[in-house]
């Protein structure tokens, strides 16, 4: 889980093949990931309606996002996503994880089970939950099942939460493999220096395993917290593109496409944008803060 | 989707420099998507030998007229796409500003139409040029901006009205509602039988909006939206407004919509599915809907279960029951920049609601806005088409005001609030008097 | 689908990193052996329970999947949702088979196979640049743009990209895919080439040098072909989250000729309508390619997703 700048090489430089070679790469994310980057910016300070010429705006895109309550509603639900999700995911893969790590057959057939949802396309995940969830035609038909006979996704109390259980539904097997394989590192040898000492199950468990799956976490938790952000597809096809009902699953970026690519209101849109753009960026700063804190750090340091 | 790593190695100072560095290539490359005009490829959509035209997927009797264009002029032929309801005035915006847009576009007149002419993305149609004089003045008025027609209707007249399973509401001993307080009372009445009163496609948030079209013409008369379409945005917080909202969140109260009202979409067919399959007594929902059933059900039409009725009236209201809402008719309108004016021209003059058209939708059931129709009615044959086809004649012929749908009749930046408040105030999640509030903030 | 970064394969020390964080588990105090298996049952019962729970949980929508694409439009309002199909029936498959699947899925294939060629090419090449010319400017600057970019949101960055696209003339082509869905790649590909790259020996590299080879030739001969198993991995990676994307091909095309086929089951929905088992169908026919590959490249795409963190 390193990533580290190259080595410092004294008296390294470019020469005008490997120019050359890194340019087309530069090229490509340079003009669709940079200059975006710096164009969604400019674009917040325009007016622009998706038909007519882009305009100068000035602040006025920015003061109506920061003063319209349904910029901080979507903010809010995004937040709300990512921490319930994190909740809900992290436990369940951990006990997942542990249940897989050993080797075997009938593990290896539940690992392979629980791959199918991450080869779905969010679209085929979220039609596929839609007509499901159908509170006429869907599983609460079923006799015995009619209890799920609910607007679940209909509802505003309860449609956030049904989002993020179809998002675990999809992502946990993810999280369970990085789990599973954090857990097939850690060295036996710590297992039986502690059963010497004798250690049980439980204690092995908190003062072995939780500690050694600490980057693990960390990990899953970045992937988990930074991947909520952009769950966008899934949503909006759960939601027939509005994020609704009412505004209850109007996360930042749906909030972003409804705004500019549905009220033609791309400068606004654009403003929300940045917004995401921040958000992702902090959100990534601050992960890597916080991870800074592991020994992972230091051992960089002595490169 | 993709993902961020975790890095152990990005440092404060570090992450500023290579910010700094973003920037200053971004720089260097020449920012191309902050220039002072707006795309520039503005032509349409065609290849050098044909048209496109775009209209929505249940528009079989349009996409006949395009075929019998296409037989009589094979060397410049229509190319038709057809798109589901919900998303189709997106893709053409999306599709407008991209340069991209058809040269012949399907649309509900009103704002949404206006924005585009106001863009100068739309021809305006002399008389002789579509020959325009053949069509119900009350109707061409929804495409009809500074005294200039910017679009030939193209399908049949679509009020709103009321349908009903006349077996299910016999079973529970309910007459078809004629006010606001029949309606209440068939909805204690049908609960109690266990069917959903009111089938209501909520997902879809626009059919939730024809209630609340319909409440506010009857309580507070057709001068209220005027205002607003015009507008006046503190009109939105009329009284009249908020006491038709009351009335929608009386009426969701009361359980008239059932419980899943909020699952289902207008484009599954659901809303209408649960009608004539019985799980619900009614449904509010435009004239096109007859065609959708009789395409989906035909026994159940032919059984003749299906009933009709104008929306009820509202005692107290200052609106005159007789008055529709609704779409007047959909539109066909021309793209300035097409390159195919003529042979556009002579398929919006020749084929559109030609005798053949007007035949076909008096056969599926729709009254095409054209005039002196009352021979060509008297010569239906099927009686309960017969009978349908005269109820909605009738209808737009007595009504003193024809309201265009509010989504189609304001300009497209207040859509999205429009349907967001409507699904606020049917879920009651806003208070009726909230939902003029936010309107008129949204509309300023 | 988020990854993360890691070394795919570490030829210093063969097996896995040492992911020792250092302290030895505290002792606890011994306790009776047969609480102790007690424990270790429970333990064992609790993710053995999860793992049953979850699994259903897993296998009951995609379950109800196939055997809803299987029904009749009549048996499906008729049928109990969860039971196999009275009358299966491949009707469904006929319907959509018999629409532009077949244009879904080429273009599909060719945005897919045009996206993972056009990455991992440009990506080795600047994988290659940045190890080769270590500590040099260019390789620092373009490495930290790289990090930056895997933190960009790509749905942020959407406004500016449709614009870009309609100026560049791209707008409802498959190009106008392919291009932002390759540099939104980028990224994450150049990090795992580099990171595997740096482990190859500089001994090879220097052998070549003295045997008066270019860049080129060393980028093709020994690079290119020592980060088989590495590339392998990034373009089943790619490719899965290309074939998958929703965003681009939703704003950068609108032509049902240009589809792809998530954006076609969007499609499908509106067409098919009530029809659910047809759209199904479609949902099932849209996914076999990525089972197919699920099946013959299982090791790469589990190493893909969680980017080596499983050899």
């Amino acid at each position: 889980m390193t990533v580290t700048v190259p080595a410092r090489r004294r008296g390294g430089r470019a020469t005008g093949t490997g120019l050359l070679m890194a340019a087309p790469a530069l090229l490509l994310f340079g003009l669709f990931g940079l200059v975006p980057l710096v164009g969604v910016a400019a674009l917040s300070l325009a007016r622009w309606d998706g038909l007519g010429s882009v305009g100068w705006a000035g602040l006025a895109n920015w003061s109506s996002v920061l003063t319209d309550g349904a910029t901080w509603q979507a903010l809010g639900l995004t937040v709300k996503v990512m921490a319930v999700s994190w909740l809900v995911q992290t436990p369940i893969a951990l006990a997942l994880g542990v249940f897989q790590a050993p080797r075997g057959r009938v593990r290896s057939l539940f690992a392979v089970l629980f791959f199918l949802p991450l080869l779905l396309s969010a679209v085929a995940v979220g039609l596929t939950w839609q007509a499901l969830l159908d509170p006429s035609f869907g599983i609460g038909a079923t006799p015995g099942l009619h209890w799920l006979a609910k607007p679940l996704l209909g509802s505003p109390e309860l449609a956030l939460y049904t989002v993020v259980f179809v998002i675990a539904w999809q992502f946990v097997p993810f999280h369970a493999l990085l789990y599973q394989a954090g857990i097939r590192q850690i060295p036996t040898a710590l297992y039986e220096a502690a059963a010497l000492d004798g250690a049980g199950p439980v204690a092995r468990f908190r003062h072995i395993t939780l500690p050694q799956l600490k980057y693990t976490m960390v990990t899953s938790s970045t992937l988990m917290l930074v991947g909520s952000l952009t769950y966008f597809d899934l949503i909006f096809v759960l939601s027939g593109g509005t994020g609704g009902p009412g505004t209850a699953t109007r996360v930042l970026p749906l909030a972003m496409y409804i705004t500019g690519f549905q009220a033609h209101d791309m400068g606004r849109a654009s403003a929300v944008a940045t917004l995401l753009v921040v958000f992702g960026l902090g959100l990534s700063l601050l992960t890597t803060r916080l991870s800074g804190f592991t020994r992972m750090d230091s051992r960089q340091e002595g490169m | 989707m993709r993902g961020t790593p975790v890095n152990g190695n990005l440092k404060g100072p570090r992450i500023r420099r290579v910010v700094a560095s973003a920037v200053a290539l971004a720089a260097a490359m020449g920012l191309a998507s902050c220039g002072t005009s707006g795309p520039s490829g503005s032509s349409a959509d065609s290849s050098a030998k044909g048209l496109t035209m775009w209209a929505l997927n249940d528009q079989t009797i349009l996409k006949e007229s395009v075929d019998a264009y296409n037989k009589d002029h094979p060397d410049e032929k229509i190319t038709l796409r057809l798109f589901a309801n919900d998303d189709y005035k997106q893709k053409l915006r999306v599709a407008f500003g991209a340069g991209q847009a058809p040269d012949i576009f399907f649309s509900w007149g009103g704002g949404a139409l206006n924005d585009y002419v106001k863009a100068g993305k739309v021809d305006a149609l002399t008389a002789a040029e579509a020959n325009t004089d053949r069509f119900t003045p009350s109707v061409m008025q929804s495409a009809t901006f500074d005294s200039k027609v910017y679009g030939v209707p193209a399908n049949g007249l679509a009020p709103v009205v009321l349908y009903y399973n006349k077996k299910v509401l016999a079973d529970a001993g309910v007459e078809p509602p004629k006010t606001y307080d029949d309606l209440l009372a068939a909805v204690k009445k049908l609960k109690g039988k266990g069917v959903t009163p009111l089938s209501l496609a909520a997902n879809s948030k626009w059919p939730t909006l024809m209630y609340l079209e319909y409440l506010l013409d009857r309580q507070g008369g057709p001068q209220v939206f005027s205002k607003i379409a015009s507008g006046d945005a503190a009109m939105w917080k009329d009284a009249s407004v908020t006491k038709a909202n009351q009335y929608l969140q009386d009426l969701s109260k009361a359980g008239a919509f059932g419980d899943n009202a909020s699952s289902v979409g207008y484009d599954q067919g659901a809303s209408t599915a649960l009608l004539y399959t019985g799980k619900a007594a009614m449904e509010v929902m435009g004239t096109w809907e007859y065609a959708n059933i009789a395409k989906a059900a035909p026994d159940f039409l032919k059984k003749g279960d299906l009933g009709y009725t104008a929306l009820p009236s509202l005692s107290g209201g200052a609106g005159d029951p007789k008055s529709i809402v609704g779409n007047p008719s959909n539109f066909l309108s021309l793209n300035s920049s097409t390159k195919h004016r003529s042979a556009a021209l002579t398929y919006l003059k020749d084929y559109v609601l030609d005798g053949s058209q007007v035949d076909a939708y008096l056969a599926a059931g729709s009254v095409p806005p054209v005039k002196d129709l009352e021979s060509k009615l008297a010569a239906v044959k099927s009686s309960s088409d017969k009978a349908w086809l005269t109820f909605v004649y009738n209808l737009v012929e007595k009504a003193p005001g024809f309201q265009l749908s509010w989504d189609q009749a304001l300009p497209s930046d207040q859509a999205d609030p429009l349907l967001t408040n409507t699904d606020k105030s049917f879920l009651r999640q806003i208070s009726p008097a909230d939902f003029g509030v936010n309107m008129s903030k949204a509309a300023s | 689908m988020s990854t993360t970064v890691t070394k795919v394969h570490d030829p210093r020390t063969g097996t896995g990193r040492d992911r020792a964080t250092g302290r030895p588990a505290a002792p606890s105090r011994p306790g009776p052996a047969r609480r102790r298996t007690a424990v270790a049952r429970v333990r064992r019962a609790l993710t053995g329970g999860a793992t049953l729970l979850w699994a259903a949980i897993v296998v009951v929508p995609v379950y109800w999947l196939v055997v809803t694409s299987l029904r009749s439009r009549a048996d499906f309002t008729a049928d109990s949702p969860l039971a196999l199909p009275g009358h299966p029936t491949l009707d469904s498959y006929r319907t959509v088979l018999d629409g532009d699947f077949t244009t879904y899925l080429l273009n599909s294939v060719v945005v897919t196979a045009g996206t993972v060629v056009l990455t991992v090419t440009v990506a080795l090449m600047a994988a290659f640049a940045i190890v080769r010319g270590a500590g040099s400017r260019l390789s620092r600057v373009s490495f930290r743009l790289y990090l930056l970019g895997l933190a960009i949101p790509l749905q942020a960055v959407i406004i500016p990209v449709y614009l870009l696209i309609i100026r560049m003339r791209l707008y409802d082509s498959l190009p106008a895919i392919v291009l932002p869905s390759a540099a939104f790649a980028l990224p994450i590909t150049v990090m795992i080439l580099v990171s595997f790259l740096r482990d190859v020996p500089r001994s090879l590299f220097e052998a070549m040098v003295v045997d008066g080879a270019g860049d080129w030739r060393m980028l093709f001969s020994l690079a290119a072909p020592l980060a088989r198993p590495a590339l392998m991995t990034v373009a089943v990676y790619d490719g899965l989250q290309v074939w998958n994307g929703f965003l681009f091909p939703l704003i950068l095309t609108q032509s049902g000729d240009k589809a792809v086929l998530p954006l076609a089951l969007t499609l499908y929905r509106g067409q098919f309508g009530i029809d659910v088992p047809a759209t199904m169908a479609a949902v099932v026919l849209s996914t076999l390619p990525m089972l197919a590959l699920f099946i013959l490249a299982r090791r790469q795409l589990v190493a893909g997703l969680t980017a080596g963190f499983s050899k």
